[in-house]
């Protein structure tokens, strides 16, 4: 199997500015809401900005939680939602560890980044980055930056309705 | 139905704890767009005359430009008015953030607080859930800034975005900010003693909903085009780097930091306060508001000593009002006084402007211990400025006496300390020393809530931007539009940023990338507004509204009596020359500069007031 990617970001250099919310919304839904973005971006004080993105699972959980089989690996590794037979039942928002998976407001079905990359050159602060498991330890040498993610991974994976 | 905008208005009467929901009112949008245009329009109607700024009867408005929320480039700002508490004229300050936006997505443009409770209240919005709840049940009234958003999230979700007073504004001091997103300040014109005053503690909101655009299969390109010029413009790595923190070097450099309170243009002690200084040693991260591609918001740390704290500080405005301006080249006083006058809810400008007002009034013998309770006003006492800062937050002691500002307290305590007040029409003037920027002095002086520098910002005349003067006004104008020394074209220039400015804040955009750098014009502004709403606005369309609310403005103010006496500053600008570095020897040539302001605005040169024919051009004859 080709190593999955997917994007990522460092809390530390993201600014929080919402730029690939804003840009995610706009390019799959033609309208400016961080509700309907296929990633969040949460300011943790002190001074940290998470931007959340699909982790892409190697054992991807969501695939295997829904019980429509609406979910799939693409041929490039893409998880993605079949909407044809999505319900909205929300099963994949509780299997995904990382609340990378939701309920769109309007259409009532999974919604969830495919790794289309148009946010990550997009970026001001040059702080996304497609990446691989492989790629990000190399990035990552001290663990300095996987370790915020770790620290404050309650927050930022909080499951609660007020976490986007 | 215009697009990209929340649809609907909020008025809230708080003396009957009743709350209207209106649709967005097309018609003054078209006369004063949204934002500082909107407030201007629907304030003059509503605020009578006459009445105490802190009374139930003056109205507040918090109003999202047309853009905010959008993605243009630093696309963030909220405006909020009222009649001012420390001028007793128009009053209005801006901030950037993410409360303009989450209210737009929430479905509101404009919020409208009319009365006073008689009880604590807040606002929390939740899309189409609107309530005013007991403040004091929530456990926020009489807490600081930074406690409230703490406890307003554990409350209502940590995703809600709050505005509030602190105690400062609860303490109805008279140049109390209103606080967003716990750093980012509306501070000047002391709006947050006005809701103080009504007891309105904060408002916390939270949107679900969405923008829609009017050209959503361009909107994208046309952005991709306005962030790649604002990425390229040779200004915005340097703003990353430090903010805003720098322009003290750049200030010094042309003796135009207010120094020992504004005796003089430069400071010995400017290395110690310099954006270097802070990013040597404090500076944790640059951070961006919504939409912000320049990011000049400092998140900073004093990890040890008497001054240890974390938070989002300084501004360029902090270094100097409480640094150079009071003699003080202790740096970490400065970002933690910048910081407590984020928590306590505080004007850092107006508040440095009256410690050094009060510190040259004891440097000259008229204020004495017994004046202050034994508070040792000596230049450049650090421990001092620190301590002022909660005294007057808590109108503490002496600290009760500086809560009125400089102008009000130097009524008080009389002895000819009024000479030393460094203000206009009693608001103190930001970090312009406009004997070393003609601009600025006259920016200053005509400004709609007394001493500002923001609400003309004539920046062009700083730091060699003669090609922009060359395409913005005409080569005629030049060499003497860009020599800062000159009084020459300023009356021009300013007339000109002014309407420019205003405008701006009616759109929700930030004044850095529109004016410097000066990389956004009037164009890029209508092709925006054309994509985002579907407004179809000229660039003489959006002069005319700009000018419109400058007049709108105006009248609010003449109605209480401002006429061109009261556009004047301090003597000690206009008849001592400075004493020091590059500008030694200038004064502000105000009158010359006055003159030709006031015939370029077409207002009457005797009055400063303006005329019968200017106003029926701009459709403000019904206004007088």
């Amino acid at each position: 199997m080709t190593e999955l990617n997917f994007v990522f970001g460092d809390p530390r250099v993201c600014s929080g500015c919402m730029t690939c919310a804003n840009v995610c919304s706009m390019y799959f839904y033609k309208v400016i809401s961080p509700a309907r973005s296929r990633n969040r971006v949460l300011r943790i004080e002190p001074a940290l900005d998470f931007p959340l993105f699909c982790r892409n699972c190697e054992d991807a959980p969501c695939i295997d939680a829904c019980p429509e089989q609406a979910l799939m690996r693409t041929s490039k590794g893409v998880v993605i939602v079949n909407n044809k037979k999505c319900v909205g039942h929300g099963e994949c928002v509780k299997a995904c560890p990382y609340y990378a998976i939701q309920i769109h407001p309007d259409t009532g079905k999974a919604f969830k980044c495919i790794q289309c990359g148009e946010c990550v050159d997009r970026c001001p602060a040059d702080a996304l980055f497609m990446t691989t498991e492989k790629d990000l330890a190399e990035r990552d040498k001290d663990g300095s930056m996987m370790m915020l993610y770790e620290h404050h991974k309650e927050e930022i994976y909080g499951k609660e309705e007020e976490s986007r | 139905m215009i697009d990209g905008v929340g649809g609907h208005t909020l008025w809230v009467n708080l003396t009957k704890g009743s709350i209207e929901k209106k649709p967005l009112d097309e018609e003054v949008i078209s006369n004063y767009l949204m934002g500082a245009g909107y407030l201007s329009r629907v304030l003059f109607d509503l605020i009578p005359q006459g009445i105490d700024p802190l009374s139930e009867k003056n109205v507040l408005g918090m109003a999202t430009g047309l853009l905010t929320g959008s993605m243009f480039p630093q696309a963030s700002r909220h405006v909020i008015a009222a009649l001012s508490p420390l001028t007793d004229i128009w009053g209005e300050s801006h901030a950037a953030g993410f409360w303009g936006a989450e209210l737009k997505f929430a479905g509101y443009d404009a919020i409208v607080f009319t009365g006073a409770s008689t009880s604590p209240v807040y606002l929390n919005i939740k899309d189409d859930d609107v309530d005013l709840l007991d403040a004091e049940e929530a456990g926020i009234w009489g807490k600081d800034v930074f406690e409230t958003d703490d406890i307003l999230k554990e409350k209502h979700g940590k995703r809600i975005r709050t505005l509030s007073i602190g105690q400062a504004g609860e303490n109805l001091v008279r140049f109390a900010a209103i606080m967003n997103d716990r750093d980012r300040a509306s501070a000047r014109s002391g709006l947050g003693a006005v809701m103080g005053s009504k007891r309105l503690k904060a408002v916390s909101v939270r949107g679900t909903g969405k923008l829609t655009v009017a050209d959503p299969k361009n909107y994208l390109k046309q952005i991709d085009v306005f962030h790649k010029r604002m990425m390229a413009n040779p200004f915005t790595p340097g703003r990353i780097k430090y903010g805003t923190t720098s322009l003290v070097e750049l200030m010094q450099h042309i003796g135009r930091l207010p120094s020992y309170n504004m005796r003089q243009g430069v400071f010995d002690g400017f290395e110690k306060i310099s954006g270097d200084a802070i990013n040597e040693k404090y500076l944790v991260k640059a951070r961006a508001d919504f939409s912000c591609l320049q990011r000049c918001g400092r998140y900073t740390a004093v990890r040890s000593g008497p001054y240890t704290y974390e938070g989002g500080a300084p501004e360029f405005e902090t270094q100097s009002a409480m640094g150079s301006r009071c003699g003080n080249d202790n740096l970490e006083s400065v970002l933690f006084g910048h910081h407590l006058a984020n928590q306590y809810g505080l004007d850092t400008i107006s508040l440095g402007g009256t410690i050094s007002w009060a510190m040259e009034a004891w440097d000259e013998g008229l204020l004495t211990a017994d004046d202050t309770g034994g508070v040792d006003l000596s230049w450049g006492n650090h421990e001092t400025v620190v301590r002022l800062t909660r005294m007057i937050a808590m109108r503490e002691g002496f600290g009760d006496v500086l809560a009125e500002g400089s102008a009000r307290a130097a009524q008080k305590i009389g002895r000819g300390t009024d000479k030393f007040v460094m203000a206009v029409k009693k608001q103190e003037i930001a970090g312009q020393e406009p004997r070393a920027q003609k601009s600025m002095g006259l920016a200053a002086a005509t400004a709609a809530r007394g001493a500002d520098h923001l609400y003309a910002f004539p920046v062009l005349d700083e730091a060699g931007f003669d090609e922009e003067i060359r395409e913005r006004f005409g080569k005629q104008y030049l060499p003497e539009m860009a020599d800062r020394l000159s009084p020459k074209y300023k009356g021009i220039m300013v007339k000109e940023c002014e309407d420019y400015m205003v405008m701006i804040e009616s759109v929700g955009l930030c004044k850095y990338g529109t004016q410097i750098p000066p990389e956004f014009f009037y164009e890029d502004i209508a092709v925006a507004l054309k994509i985002h709403n579907g407004l179809e606005l000229t660039k003489r369309d959006l002069q005319v509204i700009g000018e419109r609310i400058v007049n709108l403005n105006r009248l609010f103010n003449a109605r209480l009596g401002v006429t061109r006496k009261d556009d004047c500053l301090p003597e000690r600008l206009t008849k001592e020359k400075a004493p020091l570095g590059p500008p030694a020897g200038e004064v502000v040539e105000l009158d010359a500069m006055l003159d030709e302001y006031y015939t370029e605005r077409g207002w009457d040169l005797k009055t400063g007031l303006p005329t019968k024919d200017t106003l029926e051009r701009l459709g403000l004859e019904e206004d007088v």
